[in-house]
């Protein structure tokens, strides 16, 4: 530390009363600590007031991953953490941040007593179209009948029949798609203590290429629920036409509330 | 500052977002078609002729999208009419919306921890 690190960086608050060093872990190597408030603690590294942009897109990749690691590190040394979002910076002493935990000590106590021994997991359960169109077209015989008859028919109607199948299948694959997410909606949510719908996802493997996403959620689970959370979700994968993806766990970034702070403090 | 424009993709947006609406209002017309054949308001050779245009504008158009190569441009425009119609309808059908709304717009309120900056 040197006497112009008069920030601390921050990765978490956690569950300790303990004073320690968790080694030089952190964004670009930096030595990562904890500042302690009665049983509570922020985890941090001393930095410089004012934020130093990443030289490179690699650089700035690989000060993602510190920071992951941080938590995920911290995750297994302190059990639950609320974790904060890439790129937060305090500026002050470790006397600041001591005195900005005793402030907020009630609500960052009560969110750590509320998310004890819970995880974030990710779910994404994605449908093969192809594969339940067939599976469709097979309980509705009139679409059947028109997929036969168009073959007979002249160019002209046979266009408007081909578009009253194809919308006829999509309604049907819709309905199915419905009446398929509210069993998965169930098997989930009777594990899970809190479900977000994820309306965007940022990243697909090659795996599920060709697929489609049918729904994506961040899940808090209690440690006690992820394996049947996990047994659930094999049996939505075994369905022909489905395929799930569940990773985790994760800290809890998207269910730690801490309200507004403002109005708190 | 000026506002720069490239004229390539200028030209591409544009004929992607006319070349979409189209496309949108051909489907409605097909689903009209759809429609006046099952209340039987339209005879065998009415059916053929309104077909008949029907393909041919639908081939006029995959054949502007091909040639100008705006497929995907086509297909953005289609998914951001969607997304915002989805968001229109939702919000229409369930007024709670507008609360959940109202309160994430308040926590994304730019705020400092007010300790730290003692």
């Amino acid at each position: 530390m040197t006497e112009i690190d008069h920030a601390r960086y921050l990765y978490l608050i956690a569950n300790t009363e303990e004073e320690q060093s968790l080694g030089d872990i952190g964004l670009g190597d930096r030595p990562v600590y904890t500042i302690v408030f009665q049983d509570i603690a922020a985890v941090v590294h001393a930095s410089k007031s004012e934020p130093v942009p990443a030289k490179s897109e690699e650089q700035a990749e690989q000060w993602i991953l510190n920071h992951n690691y941080v938590i995920d590190k911290a995750t297994e040394n302190f059990n639950t953490v609320l974790p904060f979002s890439f790129g937060c910076l305090a500026r002050g002493d470790d006397e600041a941040i001591k005195r900005w935990l005793q402030k907020n000590y009630s609500l960052y106590k009560r969110e750590l007593e509320r998310l004890k021994n819970s995880a974030e997991y990710s779910i994404q359960i994605f449908y093969d179209p192809g594969v339940l169109e067939k599976q469709v077209l097979k309980t509705i015989p009139e679409l059947e009948e028109i997929d036969q008859k168009m073959k007979a028919m002249p160019k002209g109607k046979a266009y408007i029949f081909k578009k009253k199948f194809e919308l006829g299948l999509k309604q049907a694959v819709s309905d199915h798609l419905a009446s398929m997410g509210r069993e998965f909606d169930k098997l989930i949510k009777k594990n899970a203590t809190q479900t977000i719908v994820e309306e965007k996802i940022p990243y697909v493997p090659e795996k599920y290429a060709g697929k489609k996403v049918m729904v994506a959620f961040s899940c808090l689970v209690a440690k006690d629920n992820a394996e049947r959370l996990g047994q659930s979700l094999e049996t939505i994968n075994k369905r022909e036409g489905f395929a799930v993806r569940f990773t985790g766990p994760w800290a809890p970034f998207n269910f730690v509330d801490l309200g507004n702070i403002e109005n708190d403090t | 500052m000026p506002i720069r424009i490239d004229e390539k993709n200028l030209k591409k947006g544009v004929l992607g977002l006319v070349v979409a609406l189209v496309e949108i209002i051909t489907e409605l017309l097909e689903k009209q078609a759809i429609l006046r054949i099952e209340n039987e308001s339209l005879n065998d050779e009415e059916i053929e002729r309104l077909g008949e245009a029907l393909a041919d504008l639908n081939e006029a158009l995959e054949t502007i999208k091909a040639d100008n190569n705006i497929e995907d441009t086509v297909e953005s425009v289609r998914c951001g009419l969607d997304e915002v119609v989805d968001d229109v309808v939702d919000k229409l059908m369930n007024p709670s919306r507008w609360a959940k709304e109202v309160e994430k717009h308040d926590r994304n309120r730019p705020c400092e921890i007010p300790l730290l900056d003692s």
